[in-house]
């Protein structure tokens, strides 16, 4: 490739060794989620037959209500991130003017600034607003949270697309807000994947921010719900905890297999600027 | 000039959605919560102003106090250990072998898993009666099998070494975007000179990569600090307060407590050490920007 230098035998092997011992404990998650009882509490024992008992309990209303929620709430605060930063970004990335530069500076600082004050008064101002214990809220936090970063990576991207286009644009006609959305956009599109694939598993592990503004069982999202699956079930049988932990954990892996290249680079991109 | 003002509303308006909602659940809260921390107040009634009291009493608290000394024993961890090991693990991942894919993927593969499935799985395996004591009898090393998440002395550094499983993997894969910026023929060139092994890393790769470097241990540090899911999940700060951190000291005076005021005070001391790394941080990268 860049002409890198071969690794030896010796590195290869060890690497190998290292990297199945970082697997480890994915791979005890999954050989648990399957050991029936009898055996479950000998640590070293692997299950002889597929034993899927834990799944059928898992898997039941709670599992299902939670992963609903986890996918709205997921879905919806990278859709209005995206809604909103990207049209942000990209007129601040095109205007000069004080005003522009002032928000843009002022997004920045949320990326040094840490929320963890800022919860207590946020909970105050969620019950004020109608707004606690809400899904909505969850999505409007989320935005919030990634509006610095996205908004600096649209207006990055904006800066390589060529002014011309607009200004064609605008001799067609065509009004600002189509503008954007019809013809900058789309050119955008690598932004928004970028976006996607660094941030998605940010708000589905999120375990935090459902904790302290959700409540009601009917709203909670996935990881809270583990949590109180895992501690209801402390003095049971854990099985059950293993099962829904991997079911929780299958579409984020199932995505990384599918997307790795695409966000390791993204994620370089977002950690060196961020 | 009439078209201008016009294009200018324009933008601005494209800007209104995103600044709304920042200002709102971003920075309305945030400046709230450095008045709030100054007062007395339980979340219910008015807030009663009390001056430096919340941060004053922080320092005699030992949730706090202990949350924060744990919380710097694993920055200093993450520099002193994680770190190096990141560093080396991109450096032989950037050579070229036949499974290199795989053990990339096998080394990132934890960063993607959430914490709480992660204290799953390590919470069982950590037991006294779980899968590390029981590898630990069987290859002879009985006398030290601990219970480790219930022990005083092992509960912060168990959790420590549970954080490496994640850190490693997510620092090496910066280190390594950093090795793969740094042009082939600056080597090259030293390699004519004569500098050959250790030479080579010392004068063109560690200096090339310092901005890595420098976002590395901002990571690290602020991870240490704001690390909070571990512990809840794992021993809720316990036993005693020997696993606790600052985040969880902060969580815990907040939302068991109720002590709100205090907690924010407690949030702010965070913010501030958080900012501290920043500006030490952003520094150290401007520096490195001019020598370069």
């Amino acid at each position: 490739m860049n002409g890198s230098k071969r690794a030896s035998f010796g590195t290869e092997v060890a690497l190998l060794f290292v990297s199945l011992l970082f697997l480890l404990p994915v791979l005890y998650l999954v050989i648990m989620s399957f050991k029936e009882p009898r055996i479950f509490y000998k640590p070293l024992q692997l299950p002889d037959r597929l034993y899927l008992d834990y799944y059928k309990q898992a898997l039941g209303v709670e599992f299902f209500r939670s992963l609903f929620n986890s996918l709205l709430v997921t879905v919806g605060g990278l859709a209005l991130t995206i809604f909103v930063a990207s049209m942000a970004g990209y007129v601040l990335a095109r205007r000069k003017e004080r005003t522009f530069q002032f928000f843009f500076y002022l997004f920045m600082s949320g990326m040094v600034i840490p929320t963890v004050g800022s919860l207590i008064p946020l909970f105050k101002l969620a019950t004020f607003l109608h707004l606690i214990n809400t899904r909505t809220l969850l999505v409007f936090l989320y935005t919030a949270g990634f509006i610095p970063f996205a908004s600096f990576l649209y207006s990055a991207f904006t800066k390589s697309i060529p002014r011309e286009l607009e200004e064609s644009a605008n001799i067609d006609g065509c009004g600002s807000l189509r503008m954007f959305w019809v013809i900058i956009f789309p050119l955008l599109l690598p932004a928004t994947g970028t976006f996607i694939l660094t941030n998605v598993y940010g708000i589905w592990n999120d375990f935090l921010t459902p904790l302290i503004f959700l409540n009601s069982p009917e709203k909670m999202t996935l990881m809270p719900t583990i949590v109180q699956f895992m501690f209801n079930k402390q003095s049971i049988n854990f099985g059950p905890v293993f099962a829904i932990s991997v079911l929780a954990m299958l579409p984020l892996l199932l995505l990384f297999v599918l997307t790795q290249k695409h966000m390791l680079r993204g994620l370089v991109m977002g950690s060196v600027k961020g | 000039m009439n078209l201008n003002r016009k294009q200018f509303m324009v933008s601005i308006l494209f800007l209104i959605p995103a600044a709304a909602i920042f200002i709102l659940f971003f920075y309305v809260p945030f400046l709230q919560s450095i008045y709030y921390s100054f007062t007395d107040w339980n979340g219910v009634g008015k807030p009663k102003f009390i001056g430096w009291a919340n941060y004053a009493h922080i320092w005699k608290d030992p949730h706090m106090t202990d949350g924060l000394w744990n919380s710097l024993k694993m920055a200093a961890f993450g520099l002193v250990v994680q770190n190096p090991l990141a560093l080396l693990a991109a450096v032989l991942l950037n050579r070229q072998f036949r499974t290199r894919s795989f053990i990339r993927t096998a080394f990132y593969l934890p960063v993607i898993i959430s914490l709480v499935v992660a204290s799953v799985v390590w919470g069982q395996m950590l037991q006294y009666d779980g899968f590390i004591n029981e590898v630990m009898i069987r290859i002879g090393l009985e006398s030290i099998t601990e219970d480790w998440l219930g022990n005083v002395w092992t509960s912060f550094p168990a959790i420590i070494l549970l954080t490496q499983w994640q850190a490693i993997g997510y620092c090496a894969i910066i280190y390594l975007a950093g090795l793969q910026a740094i042009p082939q023929d600056m080597y090259e060139a030293a390699e004519i000179e004569g500098a050959r092994g250790w030479s080579l890393f010392r004068f063109i790769t560690l200096p090339m990569l310092m901005p890595a470097v420098t976002i590395v241990l901002f990571l690290t540090v602020v991870g240490s600090l704001k690390l909070f899911d571990l512990p809840y999940i794992l021993t809720n700060g316990g036993p005693g307060t020997s696993s606790y951190t600052l985040f969880l000291a902060v969580y815990n005076a907040a939302f068991k407590d109720n002590n709100y005021g205090y907690a924010t005070a407690g949030g702010i001391v965070l913010a501030i050490f958080i900012v501290i790394v920043s500006i030490v941080q952003l520094s150290a990268t401007r520096r490195k920007e001019v020598e370069l």
